[in-house]
């Protein structure tokens, strides 16, 4: 019973000091945003050895014509960005939102057609948007107006273990510019002679098709947004290859990210196809130093406007109805549409690829890359980013993707796929009505 | 407490004063009432049934975002859940988890509480805290770490590969029989314990001369279990019934983090896709209301039953 009665007297105190703590750390964390001044802008975004360094090298640049002015970075994982937004949009709290946040590409179409009111658009930012590549742009046009600033750059690239393809006896060359029924046969060679797959995902996350189908100018919706998951060519070539893939064994299926990233940090897989992005993780490997390459993607045969890129995620700045609009619009364009510099900075040290073409030309993009074997890959990948074909996602980009993951499932446990894509037709029609 | 004045002292007293004076003192009693209702009363019907109103009003709304209007007819919302496979897939997958969970995990914690009641056991301190533990484990946590545990190169593929109880490793959250298996695993490991302290509670509650009685005549261990504990701890066993079954049709994090609903939806549950409608979605609130009033529905149903076919009291 006294032992008891002390346990409970030190969790009173305990809980007692939280509180008088957590008082604390309210008060010193109001300082900060209380001072509005016309110099800060607030930006929500994620990722901080990334977009939140990007901003912070940004704010140092326009610093320098600009003494005075603040960023006020708020680190917001897309997840809990998404439902704050959903939250705020809901609830008509405008005056919450912060000048600046990043929004996932695919997002785009969804937000700004649900909650209007919370976005402004670029219409008077005088950014020059041709100096993007026109796939890029196109997920944040809505109704012909520009809402988003595409920052991070999504072109997909192949890439491979050098070392296990030489051991094999291929080079980076035989997998450049090729369909993917030769990928399918050279990855097969390579499995059989050295135990090594070469791609791998995770099960019902339809990433590789989606990157399948854009390669092809293809996505799961037409023009005018209505669903086009039955009677898809592209979308039917693209799970046929898949379901090749996955039983050749050349594709493993894993059911995490983190075990995605795995299977070739840990040498279980000798390359991966996905966004450009993907270099951080790889690179994360420091063992694995100059064994790796790219390349581009293979491409489909017998589709219509296949090409061999494709592009998956990236993301871009909106502009909130809560902005300080002048002062947002001209920084953006400083920095992120404006700057060579900027991007000559952030590139060597977190990897961020630019997707502001004129970046491009800069020398920074030409050095050769140890970690790949000597290879300029950032000036390749800005060069796949200026061919990637544009598609629509369109604004049910996620319930349709969701829909053709679960179809594609159930096709690899032996369903008739024309039934599986029909029933994937019709839930998207019914998210729809 | 009395309700009636003692007759008057003072035979001056008129009647108009007798009612002035119980009014004066009665008034003042449920004034103390009142007064310490009120503040939490107000909490309630400010934070929990306003919201529901509102919730209701919105569940016969249609509408992208924040452009809703008063669909026609009124309950489209509610008919269109009849039509929708994904919500009827998921409603299957919730009450699969109830069906099979709550019975396991409510005997589970009877027997236990029933074992460590035991006067004689030893550490009876130890038994309770560790099977207790669990609870305090946050559910993202350890649905996290169940999805490690359960991964293709996991510890349990690991171990049952080195005991060669399989050939190769089971790939257990990609198949539906598995993935579901593992999420009512994990509720019964997380659940089981939580319940385990009511029955203990409850358990120490009885009255000792009653299993001394049944001693006496003769009854052995398991005897004295069906009819002398069970019957006794009847009350317990369906507030925790109720609260199971409760909590299962509300289930979220396990879906969310551990399967991510997958594979193809098959285990994914009521709230998750309710989640998924109103956030990760083309935002349909008016939708995403309905589908949380028919989850409320459901629950009152059935713990109605419950308490029909539990409650035998006349």
């Amino acid at each position: 019973m006294k032992n008891n009665r002390r346990i409970i007297r030190g969790a009173a105190m305990l809980l007692a000091a939280g509180l008088a703590m957590g008082g604390l750390g309210a008060c010193s964390g109001d300082k900060p945003s209380g001072e509005v001044t016309g110099n800060t802008l607030t930006v929500w975004c994620w990722d901080p050895a990334f977009n939140i360094y990007a901003m912070q090298e940004a704010e140092k640049i326009y610093q320098k014509d600009h003494p005075d002015f603040k960023l006020n970075i708020v680190e917001t994982p897309w997840d809990d960005l998404q439902t704050k937004l959903t939250t705020l949009g809901q609830a008509n709290q405008v005056d919450q939102l912060p000048d600046i946040f990043l929004m996932q590409n695919n997002a785009f179409q969804k937000n700004v057609l649900a909650y209007p009111d919370l976005f402004q658009d670029y219409k008077n930012a005088g950014i020059d948007f041709k100096q993007y590549p026109a796939g890029v742009v196109a997920y944040s046009i809505i109704d012909g107006t520009n809402y988003g600033l595409p920052f991070d750059n999504g072109a997909a690239i192949d890439a491979l273990r050098t070392d296990v393809l030489t051991q094999a006896g291929y080079t980076v060359a035989d997998f450049t510019d090729i369909t993917w029924d030769q990928y399918l046969t050279i990855a097969k060679d390579v499995l059989a002679k050295t135990g090594k797959p070469l791609l791998s995902g995770q099960a019902g996350s339809s990433d590789m098709i989606m990157m399948m189908l854009q390669s092809a100018g293809a996505s799961l919706f037409d023009a005018k947004g209505n669903p086009t998951i039955t009677d898809n060519d592209a979308l039917l070539a693209s799970i046929d290859m898949y379901q090749q893939l996955v039983k050749a064994g050349v594709f493993v299926e894993v059911n995490s990210w983190d075990e995605y990233i795995g299977t070739f940090v840990n040498n279980s897989v000798a390359g991966t196809i996905n966004g450009s992005w993907i270099i951080g993780s790889i690179t994360s490997a420091a063992d694995q130093s100059g064994k790796w390459d790219i390349t581009n993607l293979p491409k489909f045969s017998n589709v219509s406007g296949a090409t061999n890129y494709s592009a998956n995620g990236g993301s871009s700045w909106a502009i909130t109805s809560n902005a300080n609009y002048a002062l947002a619009a001209d920084f953006l364009k400083a920095t992120f549409a404006g700057s060579t510099e900027f991007y000559d900075t952030i590139l060597p040290s977190s990897g961020a690829l630019a997707n502001w073409l004129p970046a491009g030309e800069s020398k920074v993009y030409a050095e050769p890359q140890a970690f790949f074997g000597g290879d300029a890959i950032y000036s390749k990948i800005v060069d796949y980013a200026a061919k990637v074909p544009s598609n629509n996602t369109g604004a049910y980009y996620y319930e349709a993707r969701d829909a053709v993951g679960a179809a594609i499932t159930k096709i690899l446990n032996g369903a008739d796929p024309a039934t599986a894509l029909a029933e994937a037709q019709s839930t998207v029609e019914f998210a729809m009505q | 407490m009395p309700r009636t004045i003692p007759r008057s002292t003072t035979a001056l007293d008129t009647e108009s004063d007798k009612q002035k004076r119980r009014f004066g003192i009665e008034s003042r009693r449920s004034l103390t009432g009142w007064t310490f209702l009120l503040p939490a009363s107000l909490l309630i019907l400010w934070m929990n049934f306003y919201p529901m109103i509102q919730a209701f009003i919105l569940s016969l709304k249609t509408g992208k975002g924040t452009r809703l209007n008063f669909a026609d007819p009124l309950w489209y919302n509610y008919e269109r859940l009849f039509h929708d496979d994904v919500f009827l897939l998921t409603l299957k997958n919730t009450f699969i988890y109830l069906v099979i969970q709550v019975p396991i995990m409510l005997v589970l914690a009877l027997i236990l509480a029933t074992l460590l009641n035991d006067p004689n056991l030893k550490f009876k301190a130890f038994w309770r805290t560790a099977i207790f533990l669990p609870c305090a484990v946050s559910l993202v946590s350890y649905s996290l770490v169940f999805r490690t545990m359960f991964s293709n190169d996991g510890i349990v593929n690991d171990a049952l590969l080195g005991m060669h109880l399989i050939g190769s490793p089971i790939n257990w959250l990609a198949q539906t029989g598995t993935a579901r298996f593992v999420i009512i695993l994990g509720l019964v490991w997380r659940w089981t314990g939580y319940n385990m302290v009511f029955y203990l509670a409850a358990l120490q509650n009885l009255d000792y001369a009653t299993f001394e009685a049944a001693r006496i005549d003769g009854a052995g261990p398991i005897k004295t279990f069906f009819y002398v504990t069970v019957p006794q701890l009847k009350p317990m066993i369906l507030l925790t019934a109720i609260m199971s079954t409760n909590g299962t049709l509300q289930l979220f994090d396990e879906s969310w983090n551990l399967t991510q609903g997958g594979p193809a939806n098959t285990s994914m549950t009521m709230s998750h896709y309710l989640y998924n409608l109103s956030f990760r979605n083309n935002p349909n609130f008016g939708y995403g209301s309905a589908l949380s009033y028919a989850i409320l529905i459901m629950v009152a149903i059935l713990a109605f039953i419950q308490m029909k076919v539990g409650d035998k009291r006349d």
